[in-house]
């Protein structure tokens, strides 16, 4: 049996953006035995192989509207990474990722693992964010970049991917905030799909 | 046909009968008038003995015609009447009987020489009277005095009637012949007559004995050991005997006493407190009293035999309370007096029992069973006793210097000191409950004030050697104060806080009763005072005050002149408002009583029992007293003083309880179980929750009900599931292990966790829920009532409008639930949109297991998302951003009072397994609702204006 780590991945970014639409192609694709209830498109999980681990993501989405951006920090304490998405058809969901990118830095949980996601790269033909300028920002901040289409499935493991890569390993000595060493049995449950 | 030997029987009685009669009016008669002058103790004895004599003689004689009659009737109507019809066989228990009582009595006048002493008052009488007693009298010499020749007529007679009996009725038996039906009570009748002959001689040799006695005593010592009733059985100057540790010069074994004579010193022994011990060596036995224990040595193997064989027999004969007929010699060994009897002894030796008078049972020198121990100053003590010790359950009353006032506990006792379990009730009113240790009160107790006591106290906590010692809590009624926190030597010692009934809450150092160094002090409008402080928790010295709005003041304090607190200091108007987690939502003694440790007097007693295997002697000593009420524990208290059969069906079995467990593994099966245990009063499960209720009421109820302590309860709550389980795992690998099995390898740590969040702190949550809840009531008050406002003025909102004002998604409104009747408009429905959600929410509040408070979020979850598929024809998945809005719609119409408490209590109590999982989430959901709803914009948003409604018209 393979130790689990079970990561908590919060989701930011605008309405419309299509947050749960990424993690909702993450869960579906690849079939897996392991897959647990969910609360629609708004908790999901998924388990992953990672090196000699298995890392079973717990991914919350959030409300992106404007109202409710303070209550952002309920959601994100105690992430291990967080995944912010913008719209690459729209630059103002490029600036309020930027917010989010701030406020983790200032507010959220040490070492949280960021991630940036412009979604709809499908659209490119009306792309306003140049991806040369998210690639720097992501940069500057050591956050991990890439473009995904949520309608076309790319990227969309790799996202994931990078966030267990960049994932600290867990101190044998002590429980990591990030997560925490469970044994687990795979069960065999009903796949359940989602549109 | 007639015998011979019944002819020859019939005259023996009829001479019998006259001889009887004549010695009668001859002697006793006589005796009667010449008794002793009655004005004399010891004349007053004699004449005593003499009317008895004479009462037991008219008996026998009345038994002689009996069996006269019985004889003559046969002999009269030999076909008729069968040989079985004479008294002398089918009666001879009574005629034996008559015969006994006649030579106790006789013997008894002999010991006091009450012939002699009748004789001499009319000497010149019975001088006259020589030649007809010397008639009485065949074949013995006239030499004898008058007294002597009375006693020879009052019992030769009888000794060669006795012996006739015997000849006779042998020779009847022979003649009969073996096959004659009623031979075997011809033989019986034998037997007893030929005993009753022995029994005669032996009487006579031990009233000669103790007659010879009484010439070689004087003074205090005769008047001590010479009593009528009294028989000596052996000397020491006959057989000679040393007696260690005590040198007795002479020892005189009675029939009732045991008597050893040190110079002028009497050591009397009753019988019936005396066990034999067979030595080792062929020369020596032991004797063990109440008191002391003796060796005794003879000078030979056959000394010591003769000694060791009439104490015996005569502590036997004692404890039967009648003689018996073996003789030494006579090949018939005694059975051996048993070990344990019933009997009343005042102890005399210096030392806790002098003067103490015990009734009860006792083994082997010491009480032991069930008895009774009463001290002439009015101390009392009911219960059980082992090897000469209170043991077992005891009841023990001590008298107070008030008139009629007393002590009275009920405690379990080990070896002569109160230990385990026990109530006390004292003089002065107050109770304590708890454990006792060597007699003093030590581990887990209660003490309480009586209910008209002008200075009011309850102390719940831990106690050593009689004193308050360890974590401990006290609640003084007078000054309506709380102390929570740790003491020593009865004082207050160490880290405490102090709650009062005006709200204000100290934490600090307690040395001597007495605060010490710094500490703070929160006051009922959440000021926060630090500094050093008096006993009246009074800022003294240097110290700070930083006010609600965030001012402070900092310097010197003091109390001055009249009234109020004076300083000198600063006074900072630019600070910012204070971090609530260190005023109005600070948490008082976390840390300073580790959790784990706070109540191990609680939890020891359980482990205790539980290592011992779960015996059931020692259930009420360390798992407390079954009883459902008091009405129940005064029962026990007459159970012992009357000595009613315990009732045993009023108590679960421990082998039930345990065989029950085994058959309760499974986890359906184990929760309805533990459901039925915990609320069980009898069950050990049950009494452990019980206690634990008791202590979790004297911390947080009451004036202890402050928001402050609210991490200390929830984490206490926590600590007692986790000990509930490990008590039940307990128990399991006791039963295991009387099965021959062994208890699964010990259970990791998720597992555990499972089974306290998921079974037991559900199960006992109930137990606590009223105290606890109120806490975090009271901690969030402040954000429920923006809360409550919120809900208040979103609950004006028609359904439309509401969803509109919150921003849900125009597509999602469940418009084709509505029926609208012929007047009414969308616009004006109201509580009918995702009702069958915001009904499932309420559910909420209808439980106090944190479980089944997510399992409600979870379904109500599924009645939105089923909602609106149904709206939209399809299945839909919601994102956050469509699902916090239509959250929060529900969350207004379920109006649910103290929604931040609720979310509280069920994160701190939930599994911390499911950190960062689905009910985490649900959970955070609605956190974030109860948090939206606090806001301005929801609290203060206005109705739409009058313009509104005519621009849609």
């Amino acid at each position: 049996m393979m130790a689990i780590r079970e990561l908590k991945v919060c989701l930011l970014g605008d309405t419309g953006v299509g947050k749960s639409s990424i993690v909702c192609r993450f869960v579906q694709d690849h079939f897996d035995h392991n897959i647990s209830p969910t609360i629609g498109a708004s908790f999901m999980t998924k388990t992953v192989p990672c090196g000699n681990e298995l890392h079973k993501f717990l991914i919350w989405d959030t409300a992106g509207q404007e109202r409710f951006h303070s209550l952002a920090p309920m959601y994100y304490r105690g992430s291990a990474a967080a995944v912010i998405v913008y719209d690459i058809t729209k630059q103002d969901s490029f600036y309020t990722l930027k917010k989010w990118v701030k406020e983790l830095k200032e507010h959220g949980p040490e070492n949280i693992v960021m991630a940036i996601a412009g979604n709809k790269c499908d659209l490119s033909d009306i792309r306003e964010v140049p991806l040369k300028d998210a690639k720097e920002y992501a940069e500057s901040i050591g956050a991990i970049v890439v473009e995904t289409s949520a309608k076309n499935a790319i990227n969309i493991e790799e996202l994931f991917q990078g966030i267990s890569r960049q994932i600290p390993p867990l101190d044998p000595h002590e429980n990591g905030n990030n997560g925490t060493i469970k044994v687990e049995k795979p069960t065999m449950q009903a796949s359940r799909r989602c549109c | 046909m007639c015998n011979p030997e019944e002819a020859a029987l019939l005259r023996l009685e009829e001479v019998f009968s006259a001889t009887l009669a004549h010695v009668n009016s001859l002697v006793l008669q006589p005796l009667l008038p010449a008794a002793p002058d009655p004005s004399d103790p010891w004349g007053r004895e004699c004449l005593r003995l003499l009317q008895q004599l004479h009462k037991s003689s008219q008996q026998l004689w009345e038994v002689t015609e009996e069996s006269l009659h019985s004889l003559q009737e046969r002999l009269r109507y030999p076909d008729s009447t069968g040989l079985e019809s004479l008294l002398l066989l089918r009666g001879a228990d009574r005629v034996l009987q008559a015969h006994i009582e006649y030579i106790e009595s006789y013997t008894s006048c002999m010991v006091v020489q009450a012939f002699q002493k009748a004789a001499k008052r009319r000497s010149e009488y019975w001088r006259g009277q020589r030649k007809a007693l010397r008639q009485l009298l065949s074949g013995v010499s006239s030499e004898g005095s008058v007294g002597a020749s009375l006693g020879q007529a009052l019992h030769q007679p009888l000794a060669h009637h006795v012996q006739q009996y015997v000849l006779l009725l042998l020779s009847l038996g022979d003649t009969i012949g073996e096959h004659h039906p009623t031979r075997e009570l011809v033989v019986n009748a034998v037997t007893l007559f030929g005993n009753l002959q022995s029994f005669m001689k032996q009487e006579l040799d031990q009233a000669v004995a103790t007659q010879a006695l009484w010439h070689t005593l004087r003074g205090r010592l005769r008047d001590v050991l010479c009593t009528p009733a009294h028989r000596l059985l052996q000397d020491s100057q006959d057989v000679p005997v040393t007696v260690a540790p005590l040198r007795a010069e002479r020892v005189l074994l009675f029939d009732d006493a045991l008597v050893l004579l040190q110079g002028h010193n009497v050591h009397t022994f009753d019988l019936k407190l005396v066990w034999v011990d067979p030595g080792q060596d062929g020369c020596t036995f032991h004797l063990l009293t109440p008191e002391e224990e003796f060796s005794f040595c003879a000078k030979d193997s056959q000394g010591q035999a003769v000694w060791q064989w009439k104490v015996t027999w005569a502590v036997h004969q004692a404890l039967h309370g009648k003689k018996d007929f073996p003789v030494l010699g006579a090949g018939l060994e005694p059975s051996q007096p048993p070990d344990c009897r019933c009997a009343e002894y005042t102890f005399q030796a210096e030392g806790r029992l002098c003067q103490a008078t015990y009734e009860g049972e006792w083994c082997r020198g010491r009480p032991h069973g069930k008895g009774t121990l009463k001290w002439p100053d009015g101390r009392n003590h009911v219960g059980n006793f082992c090897q000469g010790l209170e043991h077992g359950f005891g009841i023990r009353l001590l008298p107070q210097a008030s008139e009629d006032k007393f002590d009275c506990y009920k405690c379990h006792w080990r070896e002569g000191s109160m230990c385990g379990y026990g109530i006390c009730e004292y003089s002065t009113d107050e109770v304590y409950k708890g454990y006792f240790q060597e007699g003093l009160r030590h581990g887990f107790g209660v003490l309480e004030s009586g209910p008209q006591a002008p200075q009011p106290f309850r102390y719940t906590g831990h106690w050593e050697r009689g004193q308050r010692s360890g974590y401990g809590i006290e609640e003084d009624g007078d000054r309506g104060e709380r102390y929570i926190g740790m003491w020593q030597a009865g004082q207050r010692h160490g880290p405490g806080v102090m709650v009062t009934q005006a709200g204000v809450c100290y934490q600090g150092t307690f040395q001597a009763d007495k605060t010490v160094g710094p500490g703070i002090l929160l006051s009922e409008d959440d000021s926060l005072y630090e500094g050093t402080f008096t006993r009246d928790l009074t800022l003294m010295g240097k110290g700070k005050v930083t006010f609600p709005n965030g001012f402070t003041l900092e310097g010197s304090f003091g109390s001055g002149a009249g009234r109020g607190l004076h300083t000198q200091g600063v006074l900072d108007t630019a600070a910012l408002p204070p971090d609530p987690s260190s005023t109005c939502k600070r948490q008082l003694g976390v840390g300073a009583f580790p959790v784990e440790s706070r109540w191990q007097g609680v939890y020891s007693p359980f482990r205790d029992f539980v290592c011992a295997g779960c015996p059931r002697d020692l259930q009420e000593a360390l798992l407390g007293f079954d009883v459902q009420s008091s009405r129940e524990l005064r029962r026990s208290q007459d159970y012992l003083s009357c000595e009613r059969t315990h009732p045993e069906d009023s108590v679960g079995s421990m082998e039930d309880i345990l065989e029950e467990l085994l058959q309760h593994r499974e986890p359906k099966a184990l929760q309805l179980y533990l459901r039925k245990a915990l609320s069980n009063s009898l069950h050990p499960l049950g009494k452990l929750l019980r206690t634990l209720m008791l202590t979790f009421q004297a911390t947080y109820a009451g004036v202890g009900a402050n928001k402050h302590l609210q991490e200390l309860a929830q984490e206490e709550v926590k600590q007692h599931a986790q000990e509930l389980w490990a008590a039940y795992r307990g128990l399991l690998r006791v039963a295991l292990e009387r099965k021959g099995q062994a208890l699964e390898e010990d259970e990791d740590t998720e597992t555990r966790d499972l089974q306290v969040h998921g079974l037991v702190l559900p199960l006992m949550l109930p137990s606590f829920y009223s105290e606890l809840f109120t806490l975090y009531l009271l901690l969030h008050e402040r954000e429920d009532s923006f809360y409550s406002q919120g809900i208040a003025n979103l609950s004006l909102f028609p359904d439309t409008q509401l969803l509109e004002f919150l921003d849900v998604q125009k597509h999602l409104w469940p418009l084709k639930d509505l029926t609208l009747t012929s007047n009414q408009r969308y616009s004006l429905v109201r509580d009918k949109c995702f009702l069958s959600a915001t009904e499932c929410l309420q559910k909420i509040m209808t439980t106090v297991d944190p479980r089944e408070k997510l399992e409600v979020l979870e379904r109500t979850y599924g009645e939105i998302e089923g909602t609106v598929s149904r709206v939209l024809g399809r299945e839909y998945k919601l994102p956050m951003d469509d699902l916090l809005p239509l959250l929060i719609y529900v969350v207004s119409r379920a109006r649910i009072q103290h929604l931040g408490a609720e979310i509280h209590l069920i994160r701190d109590m939930m599994d911390p397994n499911h950190t960062g999982g689905l009910y985490d989430f649900l959970l955070t959901a609605l956190e974030s609702c109860y948090e939206h709803i606090q806001k301005e914009d929801m609290r203060l948003h206005r109705l739409p204006g009058h313009w509104h409604s005519r621009e849609l018209w």
